[in-house]
């Protein structure tokens, strides 16, 4: 049906392999999908019909052979450099091949176009972009999360099976929780990171896949990493799970459906629940954004900070001027903190396999008002989720976020895991084990936006 | 003075003294930013963490050594 359009990434590939679906009618269907429902999505802000043909003409036979994906405005494309979804960066940019292009490209991929992303990826929302904010596929209403909101939305709006997301402070995993997508934030240094204009500075940022299940993040993330993710067995998975404001201070919808999934991995891995402690929380997230606001303003001088392009939103060209302000002395503690937090996990590790908690405290905002009600009262949305986020980017260990219930409101809720350095393979056994347990009800839910569509016809 | 924030002070006398130019709306959304994060950056300013041995050169995809 639609040449391959409505299956998964990996079937995809498989089908294209087997020679079940022409990759160039599978193309041309992907291509009439962006045209039909982006519209309504804002998630793919510029298309590459020729481009893509080229690249299919040209592709390799490799794991994605003529696969449809799209990649975030985060990367410069040997034909388009990055916006980083603003009217301007502060580091200078040029097209080019990014590592991440480059092992689409020599997987077999077709890019088929840049996804949306939040304002110079400040943003857990993806209600700032210099586009438009791209929109929820569940409710054009609301949020689709960020920064990474255009590669979720192209995913979850069945665009394309997958795609190419970066997580600098939560920025793959909030947006898989809004759209209802498995998103993994790698370990770092582990994926293709070449050509984005901090590669040389960041501690912090890694590319990452955006996917309907885990099987096809560890298709993509394969691709990512450069080498095999193999497939493990979970069994007696040690589950720790931390009671403080991160998994507390969540609403009930969450807590309840959380907490579900927790059991239901535990059940399914015969494993066990430890509750554990690890102080520290609060610290290690304004390290986290200490760290990531001095890291991107590395050769941003005054004079530059006068002459900003008037296109970017009030909130960047305010938060733009702060960063200067910050004292070096918290950024040499947050530095502390840092060490202070990898040694915390590195000993918890010995005890668990996996940290569990909410990777939002809320399902999605709306886009005119992106805050969130919490027991604790109202917070932004921003304030809220980088609670839940920080820790592995501070301290470098991976994590993935799945999807595990909607929502009275019909909106997705998520699941955070957090493993040890180099566990990204057990992440995604776990969340597969978890997608068996539950008969993949939540990886199979489509948002009502792509339920039905003329293209189907 | 009765009232004024520590920010009234800090944030234009911050600017100035680095030359950056702020109008009414820049200054109000850095006004907004340093209440969210400034008690927070003082809190771990006081943080003890003397005694704490630092990484040297840390590998952040591994494990601390």
């Amino acid at each position: 049906v639609n040449g391959g359009l409505d299956l998964g990434l990996g079937a995809q590939a498989a089908a294209i392999a087997a020679g079940d679906v022409d990759p160039g009618e599978l193309l041309d269907a992907t291509l009439a999908r962006i045209e039909e429902r982006n519209p309504a999505l804002n998630a793919v802000v510029e298309a590459f019909p020729e481009r893509a043909r080229e690249m299919l003409t040209a592709a390799p036979e490799g794991p994605l052979h003529g696969v449809p994906v799209v990649i975030k405005d985060e990367w410069p494309l040997p034909w388009r450099a990055q916006r980083f979804g603003a009217a301007e960066l502060m580091a200078p940019t040029s097209p080019g091949e990014s590592g991440p292009y480059r092992a689409l490209r020599d997987a077999g991929a077709v890019v088929v176009g840049v996804g949306n992303m939040h304002e110079l990826g400040a943003g857990s929302t993806g209600s700032v972009s210099v586009y438009g904010p791209a929109r929820n596929p569940w409710d054009t209403e609301r949020c689709p999360g960020g920064s990474s909101s255009g590669p979720a939305a192209s995913v979850a709006g069945r665009l394309v099976a997958g795609a190419v997301g970066a997580d600098g402070l939560g920025s793959v995993r909030f947006p898989a929780a809004y759209c209802g997508l498995t998103g993994l934030k790698p370990t770092f240094g582990r994926s293709a990171m070449e050509g984005h204009h901090m590669a040389a500075i960041t501690t912090l940022i890694v590319s990452g896949p955006l996917c309907a299940d885990a099987a096809d993040c560890r298709l993509l993330g394969s691709v990512l990493f450069g080498e095999e993710l193999d497939a493990g067995d979970p069994a007696g998975l040690r589950i720790g799970i931390v009671r403080d404001p991160v998994s507390k201070d969540v609403t009930p919808e969450v807590d309840e459906a959380c907490n579900a999934a927790i059991e239901t991995l535990r059940a399914e891995t015969g494993g066990e629940v430890r509750e554990i402690s690890l102080p520290g929380l609060e610290a290690a997230t304004l390290a986290a954004i200490l760290i990531i606001n001095s890291e991107s303003m590395s050769g941003v001088t005054p004079e530059r900070l006068n002459r900003l392009d008037p296109e970017l939103s009030a909130v960047a060209r305010g938060t733009l001027k702060y960063r200067m302000l910050l004292p070096a002395a918290a950024t040499a503690q947050a530095t502390r903190v840092r060490t202070m937090m990898r040694r915390r996990l590195a000993s918890l590790f010995d005890e668990v396999d996996v940290i569990a908690w909410p990777t939002v405290p809320a399902p999605a905002p709306p886009l005119e008002m992106p805050m969130v009600e919490l027991p604790s009262g109202t917070l932004s949305a921003d304030q809220a989720n980088v609670r839940g986020a920080a820790l592995a980017n501070l301290t470098g260990i991976p994590s993935i976020s799945m999807p595990v219930g909607l929502s009275g409101e019909g909106l997705p809720i998520a699941l955070q895991l957090q493993a040890a350095w180099g566990r990204d393979e057990l992440l995604l056994d776990a969340a597969e084990a978890l997608e068996r347990a539950n008969g993949r009800r939540w990886v199979e839910s489509l948002p009502p936006l792509a339920e039905a569509s003329p293209t189907e016809a | 003075m009765e009232g004024k924030a520590p920010a009234d002070d800090f944030i234009p006398a911050g600017l100035a003294s680095l030359g950056i130019e702020a109008d009414e709306v820049d200054l109000a959304v850095i006004g907004a930013v340093h209440r969210l994060l400034w008690a927070p950056i003082l809190e771990l300013l006081a943080l003890d963490t003397e005694g704490l041995e630092l990484e040297r050169c840390p590998d952040h995809s591994k494990a601390p050594q």
